[in-house]
């Protein structure tokens, strides 16, 4: 059996690079499949302590989660494409969007 | 009244039920009859009915479970009590404010009783499992509510940064709650902490505690995590501001209390591990929260951002009850967030009237309005006074209480968070500062114009209740806090 440690370093791992494209990626799209990554990395921890302590409240968790980042997809995808038709482009370095005023 | 005769053994759910079916039947509702005015009386009506219902059911102490993951008890029919006058305060308006006349009603009406069932959800949870569920649903509905204003490029940019940071810390709180999980081998909060699996503090413990106050905290809009709060306060339509500022906010608030709370002050096993730590990490949190909230309030001229920093100071004044974590605290901090809803909800009401009269959002639009609307002045007077603090008003009577319990007199021993009653004592004389600079603009300053102002006969209405409550809590607070002594004592086991 494979050590518990691996999926956990395998979800960290995930997680980092997650973490690392919401915050240096400027296409929004991107942004959204790097919170994607995020979730995932939280999915494999569940299903390997799921397996690892022998029941099955992690794999319950894991579906909750699948369903709610589809539907958090959904309403993201919709939200950008609606502000992609008042602006002409999904650049979130575009300074109205990033002019993070006080 | 016997409410187990309708509902059986889903009386728990009573509240929760009722509103769920109005979710699902309004869209339907606007498509068949075509009318705007009679989807809005239909959402009225289901937010009114389960209104009455919780009322009944809390008035009665009913308390019961369902499915092993929903508890109802006196805590959680508060804190639903709290979501539906939200609820009923926004839908009360919204059929009034021209800020909706564009928008698809059924489905906004639906979004908003949709996310005030998430809120419900999270209240009575006793699972990590259905507090996430219920997060989410609240949160996803709630991107949808501030983008529906389509056409308006402020509403645009809100939505995608709410849904973007949303996201980030939908993503750290799973982490988190995952680690949790492995750690404890289970997701029932009270068999967290209880857990006897966890003998020492290790890094995924900090780990998992770190990930999910940071994730909730960005629902709350804590320092660090706040900037996405005045953009879309400021871009969404004002009863969307006003039910995210004072529902959405408390939600979080209930999250941290049902967790961290629980874990920390009714568990023993977890708390002998980190419970000091995590009182030194809510306090910290709350002390930056309210000084940077009420400082950069000061530099708003946006009377909307401005409500929204000041609302950020004011979670970082019921953050008190985290880092103090005693029962007291917790009463007390149930009372200010009902006053709370009165006064910030209030003032949000005010700039939606004036919104619809055609008064701009700038503080400097608010010159002279003493002469051209008076009701509404002195209301917003009453509001931002209340917010700052002035007695007699509601205000003063519950921010007494929540910085009492950070000094600790109950028993006669000062604890040791007499420095974070300090902090929070001195930022409301701040706060005072942006206050009064609006109610200068009101009645000192001369507008360039002195004709009378018309604001819709219902948002009058919905403004006279704020006042009414603002008063009356602010010298009878027996009339809530009595329940929320109750609620707090339900929660804590005590």
């Amino acid at each position: 059996m494979i050590p518990i440690e691996y999926f956990l370093i395998l979800g960290a791992i995930l997680f980092a690079i997650g973490a690392y494209g919401v915050v240096t990626k400027s296409n929004a799209i991107v942004v959204l499949m790097c919170i994607e990554l995020m979730l995932n990395a939280a999915n494999i921890n569940f299903v390997a302590f799921g397996a690892f302590n022998g029941d099955v409240i992690g794999q319950a968790f894991v579906v909750m989660t699948i369903s709610v980042a589809a539907a958090e997809v959904a309403v993201g995808i919709a939200i950008l494409l609606n502000a992609y038709k008042l602006r002409k482009t999904n650049d979130l370095d575009d300074a109205e969007l990033t002019s993070m005023r006080w | 009244m016997d409410l187990t005769g309708i509902f059986g053994d889903y009386t728990a759910f009573a509240p929760i039920i009722i509103l769920l079916i109005g979710a699902l039947i309004l869209p339907a509702v606007q498509f068949v009859g075509k009318r705007r005015t009679a989807t809005w009386a239909v959402a009225l009506v289901f937010a009114i009915v389960s209104l009455i219902v919780n009322a009944i059911m809390l008035t009665d102490g009913y308390t019961g479970e369902a499915l092993g993951l929903y508890e109802y008890d006196a805590y959680s029919g508060l804190m639903i009590l709290l979501f539906q006058i939200v609820l009923f305060l926004a839908v009360l308006v919204s059929n009034a404010s021209t800020e909706t006349t564009r928008l698809h009603v059924g489905a906004f009406y639906a979004l908003m009783t949709g996310a005030t069932v998430g809120m419900m959800f999270v209240a009575g949870s006793t699972d990590l499992l259905t507090i996430f569920v219920g997060v989410e649903l609240t949160s996803i509905s709630s991107y949808a509510m501030v983008t529906m204003k389509r056409k308006d490029p402020r509403a645009a940019e809100a939505g995608v940064k709410y849904v973007i940071i949303g996201g980030m810390s939908t993503a750290l709180t799973i982490y988190g709650i995952s680690m949790l999980y492995g750690l404890t081998g289970t997701t029932e909060i009270a068999a967290i902490a209880e857990t006897t699996q966890l003998t020492g503090m290790n890094w995924m413990f900090a780990i998992a505690i770190v990930a999910m106050v940071a994730g909730y905290g960005f629902k709350i809009a804590a320092v660090p995590f706040h900037m996405w709060a005045p953009d879309v306060y400021e871009g969404a339509a004002s009863p969307v501001s006003m039910f995210l500022a004072t529902g959405s906010k408390k939600m979080g608030l209930s999250v941290f209390f049902q967790i961290f709370l629980v874990m920390f002050v009714a568990g023993t096993a977890v708390s002998q591990i980190a419970g000091e730590e995590v009182q030194y990490l809510f306090a910290i949190i709350a002390a930056f929260t309210m000084t940077v909230g009420n400082i950069v309030a000061i530099a708003q001229n946006n009377i909307k951002r401005m409500l929204a920093y000041s609302s950020i100071a004011q979670a970082g004044y019921i953050l008190i009850v985290m880092a103090v974590m005693s029962e007291y605290a917790l009463s007390a901090g149930l009372f200010h967030m009902f006053t709370h809803v009165f006064m910030k909800g209030g003032a949000f009401l005010i700039v939606g009237a004036l919104i619809c009269a055609g008064i701009g959002e700038k503080i400097s639009d608010y010159k002279g309005l003493a002469k051209r609307a008076p009701f509404l002045a002195v209301a917003m007077m009453l509001f931002l006074f209340s917010l700052a603090g002035i007695p007699p008003l509601a205000g003063f009577t519950s921010k007494f209480f929540l910085f009492s319990s950070a000094i600790g007199g109950v028993d006669g021993v000062t604890s040791q968070w007499v420095w974070l009653a300090f902090i929070a004592i001195l930022n409301s004389a701040i706060s005072l500062y942006y206050y009064a600079r609006v109610v200068k603009a009101m009645y000192i300053e001369k507008g360039a114009s002195t004709e009378k102002i018309k604001v819709p006969k219902i948002f009058t209405i919905a403004i006279a209740i704020c006042v009414i409550f603002v008063i009356v809590l602010g010298v009878y607070p027996q009339l809530i806090y009595d329940f929320c002594e109750t609620a707090a004592g339900a929660l804590l086991g005590m």
